[in-house]
């Protein structure tokens, strides 16, 4: 095209061209009509490449559940590996589903532990650690009082107690 | 915690805060990354899940951190391509994959079913060598040197592999999105 290269153009119409490579091709354009059209049906085609790939991460961003249960199945398919990192939390945060579930339904023990942990400073369930679990737990234990009631948030306390 | 600060310090230290940033950052675009090349929900979670544990493995062996991504998505394309040889479905690589039922049925929202729709039926026009680059580029928005990575390819076959697929696509974009915006540099 006109004496510049396939690497020209495609630095050009990325940006990323040297200063005396764009005032070249700026220079042709200003006078070559079929330079101008082909510049201009790149420009729009990326362009339009851009904003679709903008869409496409918008509509397909992960939510928390599917972090978590990612996260989750990850640490299972380590095994043994993963131990060292998942075993006390993922362990604790399975014992205290398993206590609150049957007294509030999962899906509210699902939602009680994520918001306990939204208030914490670990704010996602992803981010508990050894250091933040105490804090945690505080919220948790009032989220169940009112969830589970009195009796029920006593247990949920004492079962995250026993790591 | 930026990814490359994560990737540091799970590199020294291996501790959990650093490697739940890694996964909080990488799996939700793997998990868009095999979605969009033709796997059912479940599918693409397993292959994403399968890519973090290489990486829970293996992130010692990333000399470059800002290379990361590359890294990541070298990983992802040779996971799916031992996906589909596992299904014996070689020849699907050469065509274009069929939108998955669950990228299906997330077009159901008017304001962005139309650029997703766009998006798919413009690849189906290309190679998968093509789509592969243009899915990275554009959708998880990898640098030059990240796609020569991940694509085992040298920067300036990345340039020119971009700039003829984009070529291909121009009479093709512009004539499904007549005045389309565009930015000038």
């Amino acid at each position: 095209m006109h004496d510049f290269s396939e690497r020209e153009w495609a630095e050009y119409i990325d940006g990323i061209a040297d200063e005396e490579t764009r005032n070249r091709l700026e220079a042709h354009l200003f006078g070559c009509l079929s330079c101008w059209e082909f510049y201009d049906r790149m420009a729009s085609t990326t362009e339009e490449l851009r904003v679709a790939g903008d869409v496409l991460r918008r509509v397909h961003n992960a939510g928390d559940r599917a972090l978590y249960n990612g996260l989750q199945r990850i640490f299972e398919k380590l095994g043994g590996e993963g131990a060292e990192l998942a075993g006390s939390i993922q362990q604790r945060l399975g014992a205290l589903t398993d206590v609150m579930a049957p007294m509030c339904g999962s899906q509210t023990a699902l939602k009680a532990l994520r918001a306990a942990a939204e208030d914490s400073p670990a704010r996602s369930l992803d981010h508990l650690t050894e250091d933040n679990w105490a804090p945690f737990m505080k919220n948790l234990r009032s989220i169940a009082t009112v969830v589970c009631g009195d009796t029920g948030a006593h247990l949920v306390w004492e079962r995250g107690k026993l790591y | 915690m930026d990814v490359r600060q994560a990737l540091e310090q799970f590199q020294v230290g291996r501790s959990e805060e650093a490697f739940c940033a890694l996964f909080e950052y990488v799996y939700p675009r793997l998990r868009r990354y095999f979605m969009i090349r033709g796997m059912e929900l479940l599918e693409a979670e397993d292959l994403a899940q399968n890519v973090m544990v290489l990486v829970y493995r293996h992130a010692g062996e990333v000399r470059d951190r800002e290379l990361f991504l590359g890294w990541v998505f070298k990983a992802a394309k040779n996971e799916l391509a031992r996906y589909w040889r596992q299904r014996r479905t070689r020849d699907r690589i050469a065509r274009m994959e069929p939108l998955s039922d669950e990228l299906a049925r997330t077009l159901v929202d008017e304001s962005t079913s139309g650029r997703q729709a766009d998006f798919m039926e413009w690849m189906s026009h290309l190679e998968a060598s093509e789509r592969e680059i243009l899915i990275l580029r554009y959708v998880e928005e990898l640098s030059y040197e990240d796609l020569s990575l991940a694509l085992g390819i040298p920067l300036g076959t990345v340039k020119w592999r971009l700039f003829n697929a984009r070529k291909k696509l121009a009479p093709i974009i512009n004539r499904t999105t007549p005045g389309a915006k565009r930015r000038i540099h």
